[in-house]
């Protein structure tokens, strides 16, 4: 038996200990918002937070990740809010098949919250382990840069 | 009183909130009662003959339910043409490449699966295999589909007024041959089905796809299930540039296996099948040769273009004839003779993408810039000078109407300040430029319709009823838009039920741009017809002519008095009470020749419209390392009119990182069959730090037929960046490049060549 905290949730699961954590995450917890694109840790589209940090989910065993917080995408809007990434991805079109979205924001949420006032580039760097092939990235850099402005109370 | 529009904003789409929660539900997302796990036995040979398979292990093993093999299929053989029909999509007799389907199981659970695969016990016998174009064609070749001579596969052939007389004429003549290695769709969202067949007879399948009804069609024929009983559902799709265009061999397996187990199975496949076993790009070899004026115009064009087909047919005819027909739809071609021949070889079969082969366009820009160079032109004069117009004709007799073209070119020359800079940049630096067509849709015999219907509540609210599929380019926010335009109700007000053949009429599918031009005309036109029979009543109730009356936010009033108003959801009760209910039908076919064939007939009127684009690229070339650096991008292009801005700049964007970036990178490398990089870490995919910045410009040319004057919008872009910067790279150092993609290698490799014949560079 393992015990994973995933949303501010306990959850008390019985799982083989092969098993990743996008595994677990997506067939034991139906969190089918977190993604398989590549069960390599080569695209990001699994990308969780555990402790308030980006992990890929298919690198991780869910024995690993007792004892942390696990944040996916469904539990990043708080009390029926969308975060405020939520809300730029969708104002500027950072969405096209949404496949890689989920990990997108999740990692650029984690960025913003150490960098909270970051470059074009830097955005650009933060996200580079997370292949998107529909947007070509402009419209995702846009959003994470007008959460950041947002988060400093530039309203754009 | 005018009414406010929605057209030309960029509002959020429709999709995003579910997309931006994790709530949109992808085909390897659901889960269904007594829902079993599949797994797909696959050929390790490139081309083997089949002695036996024996499945007595794996059936026997605990929580088996179903195994089938080709002895299960129904001796059917899926061709998207009568003339193309070879590929049963499970293997009978013969493997023709590494990948294909010999077997499926399902199970319990995907490791129960996983087991009972591995115990399939078959036996081959190996044949020789091609896998090159030269390999495939060579005398004595192995035959790998009985009916093939010499393994070609599809020839088209177009020969239009005196070629050989026209190259007699010219003043300049240049020849090239240039090749391009295939690449992988990518599409963020690995292929997966899921299928379930009911006792009833009834087979609901959940399946990426580019068109329901073709999907649905083309599995009835191929089960021998009738089509009303077929049904292929909504679901959000992860992206698709061609490459689920048509049934795919993994539905049917996935099928069959439901039909047997009578439970519904889902199959994911892993990222590596994805790449060696669904559908992937054309590698291509094209001789060409062109014949110029003095002045610049070209008077005469020779090809001979290679395709690798893979080891089936696939949409063969077409992706065969697209590369020619996008380019003649650009420039004046009065003396053209193209051959192209599609070659089959023991790789998986190869689809349309659309780059719409690399090195045929890419050939094309070199021949141009090369031409103009001998006349000493501006190769964006030369482009202009040859330009179609609105109303010119193409070489196989399509009219053109709508045409931003010149405009296109002059815009991203002026956007980029090419006059100032091509020729004059430092060395190693350099700017290029690409400009192209494309039909929006294609003959498809009675498919090239499409027809929506749309209800109203008692609310006045409506919902629209479109085979329309949304891939992430956005075609369902696109009809809704164009549904609450066209009616005067807010977007809130519009559902949507889409791309499910049960409900929802007969539509091409998304393909060739035809979404927004010919689906998206059927939609406005059912709005149309929601609108006339809302005001005919809003007529008898507010004693005001029809021509007086409009709609705003659901609300009917007289343009010349607005206090004169009814709401829309008061008319819809007011229906009802009449036991007429309001239900509005629309449907538009394009005005297109029926009897354009892509072989036997190619021509005649090709599509219902076409759009242009020019895109300008600038790019620095490392000479110690190789590495091209795209710096720069301006593009402009003609969609007719925007319905939402914001959507076609995201597609431009992605096409600058597709095709523009993965033309420095992207292309599957072999060992014979085997594709060595079947992942994202071996194959190269453009990233985030790799994205120029693009400059983009609209050009609105309001089609006369376009919903609201709207065309595609922006796939053209897509062909233009890696033209654009193959060019750059020549303005940069005085090298064409001539294989593609244009990796570091194979700069520093021309570079020492260049080196070595010690020619001065041009600079």
């Amino acid at each position: 038996m393992i015990v994973l905290n995933v949303n501010g949730r306990e959850y008390t699961l019985d799982v083989p200990e092969n098993k990743t954590l996008l595994e677990v995450l997506r067939a034991d917890l139906e969190l089918t918002g977190v993604k398989e694109g590549c069960d390599r840790g080569e695209c990001g589209a699994c990308t969780v937070l555990v402790d308030g940090k980006p992990f890929r989910s298919c690198m991780l065993l869910a024995v690993e990740a007792q004892g942390k917080e696990i944040t996916t995408i469904e539990g990043l809007a708080k009390n029926g809010q969308l975060h405020p990434l939520q809300r730029s991805f969708i104002e500027n079109q950072a969405v096209q098949c949404g496949f890689c979205t989920p990990g997108m924001v999740l990692t650029a949420s984690a960025f913003l919250a150490e960098n909270p006032q970051p470059s074009r580039e830097d955005a650009a760097r933060a996200i580079s382990g997370n292949i998107c092939r529909c947007t070509g990235y402009t419209k995702i850099i846009d959003a994470i840069m007008q959460a950041s402005q947002r988060q400093q109370g530039v309203e754009t | 009183m005018n009414r406010e529009t929605l057209l030309g904003k960029s509002r959020a789409r429709i999709d995003a909130p579910a997309k931006v929660t994790g709530e949109a539900i992808y085909t390897a997302d659901l889960k269904l009662p007594r829902m079993l796990y599949a797994k797909v036995l696959r050929s390790p040979h490139p081309h083997a003959r089949i002695l036996s398979i024996d499945v007595s292990k794996a059936t026997s093993l605990k929580g088996v339910e179903a195994v089938i093999t080709g002895r299960d299929a129904y001796g059917e053989k899926w061709g998207v043409f009568p003339y193309t029909q070879d590929h049963a999509l499970i293997a009978i007799e013969k493997v023709r490449y590494i990948g294909e389907e010999v077997a499926a199981v399902a199970a319990e659970t995907e490791e129960i699966a996983q087991e009972a695969i591995q115990l399939i016990d078959v036996r081959y016998e190996p044949l020789p295999a091609v896998f090159t174009i030269e390999e495939a064609m060579s005398e004595g070749a192995p035959k790998i589909h009985d009916q093939y001579e010499r393994n070609l596969n599809i020839h088209v052939s177009i020969n239009v007024g005196d070629v050989d007389k026209a190259f007699k004429e010219a003043d300049v003549i240049v020849e090239d041959e240039v090749t391009s290695d295939g690449e992988t769709y990518a599409m963020m969202e690995p292929y997966a089905v899921v299928a379930q067949y009911t006792t009833d007879g009834y087979l609901d399948v959940w399946v990426p796809n580019a068109g329901p009804h073709v999907r649905s069609k083309a599995l009835s024929n191929l089960l021998k299930i009738p089509l009303n009983k077929v049904r292929i559902r909504h679901i959000t799709i992860g992206g698709a540039f061609g490459g689920r265009s048509e049934v795919n061999p993994n539905d049917f397996v996935t099928c069959l296996l439901s039909i047997k187990a009578r439970r519904p199975v889902k199959l994911v496949l892993s990222r590596e099948e994805t790449f060696i076993a669904t559908r992937q790009v054309h590698d291509m070899k094209v001789w060409m040769k062109t014949g110029a004026k003095k002045d610049g115009t070209i008077i005469a064009k020779d090809y001979r273009a290679y395709y690798n087909g893979g080891a089936y047919s696939s949409t063969g005819p077409i992706a065969t004839s697209i590369p020619f027909y996008v380019y003649e739809e650009t420039y004046r071609l009065p003396n053209v003779r193209y051959n192209g021949y599609r070659v089959i070889t023991n790789k998986c079969a190869r689809g349309m993408f659309g780059h719409h082969g690399r090195a045929f366009q890419m050939g094309n820009t070199i021949q141009m810039d090369r031409i103009a160079e001998k006349l000493g032109l501006d190769p964006m004069d030369i482009r202009l000078k040859n330009a179609l117009h609105s109303g010119d004709k193409t070489a196989t007799g399509s009219v053109i109407t709508s045409c931003g073209l010149s405009e296109s070119i002059k815009t991203a020359a002026s956007m980029s300040g090419w006059k100032e800079k091509r020729g004059k940049l430092p060395m190693y630096r350099g700017i290029g430029m690409g400009s192209l067509a494309i039909m929006c849709g294609f003959p498809m015999g009675f498919r090239s319709g499409s027809s929506a219907f749309i209800r109203m509540n008692e609310s006045g609210q409506i919902t629209v009823f479109t085979a329309i599929v949304d891939n992430g380019q956005g075609n369902e926010n696109m009809a809704v838009t164009i549904a609450a335009e066209t009616l005067g109700v807010p977007i809130g007000d519009v559902n949507l039920v889409n791309a499910d053949t049960e409900m929802t009429e007969h539509d091409p599918g998304a393909y060739s741009q035809t979404a927004t031009f010919v689906s998206g005309n059927a939609v406005m036109r059912a709005a149309l017809d929601v609108k006339r029979q809302v005001l005919e009543i809003a007529s008898s109730k507010l004693q005001v002519s029809i021509k007086d009356l409009d709609i705003q936010n659901g609300v009917v009033f007289a343009t010349y008095d607005p206090s004169k108003n009814i709401k829309v959801a008061n008319i819809a009760k007011i229906a009802m009470g009449m036991g007429n209910n309001i239900v509005g039908k629309g449907a538009y076919f394009p005005k297109i020749s029926p009897d354009r064939e892509w072989i036997k007939n190619p021509f005649g009127q090709m599509a219902g419209t076409y759009s242009f684009n020019t895109v300008v690229a600038e790019v620095e070339v490392d000479p110690e390392t190789g590495v091209v650096k795209i710096v720069n991008v301006w593009e402009a292009q003609d969609c007719g009119n925007p319905i939402n801005p914001k959507t076609i700049e995201g597609q431009i964007e992605g096409c600058v990182s597709r095709a523009g970036v993965g033309a420095l990178q992207e292309e599957l490398r072999w060992d014979k069959g085997l594709v060595l990089n079947a992942n994202f870490l071996d194959y190269k995919m453009p990233l985030s730090i790799q994205q120029p910045s693009v400059t983009k410009k609209l050009i609105t040319t309001n089609d006369p037929e376009g919903p609201f004057g709207a065309k595609e919008g922006a796939l053209t872009c897509s062909m233009n960046v890696y033209k654009a910067v193959v060019s750059a790279v020549y303005d940069a150092t005085g090298i064409w490049i001539r294989e593609y993609p244009i990796t570091p290698e194979r700069i520093l490799k021309a570079l020492k060549r260049k080196k070595e014949r010690g020619k001065q560079n041009h600079l």
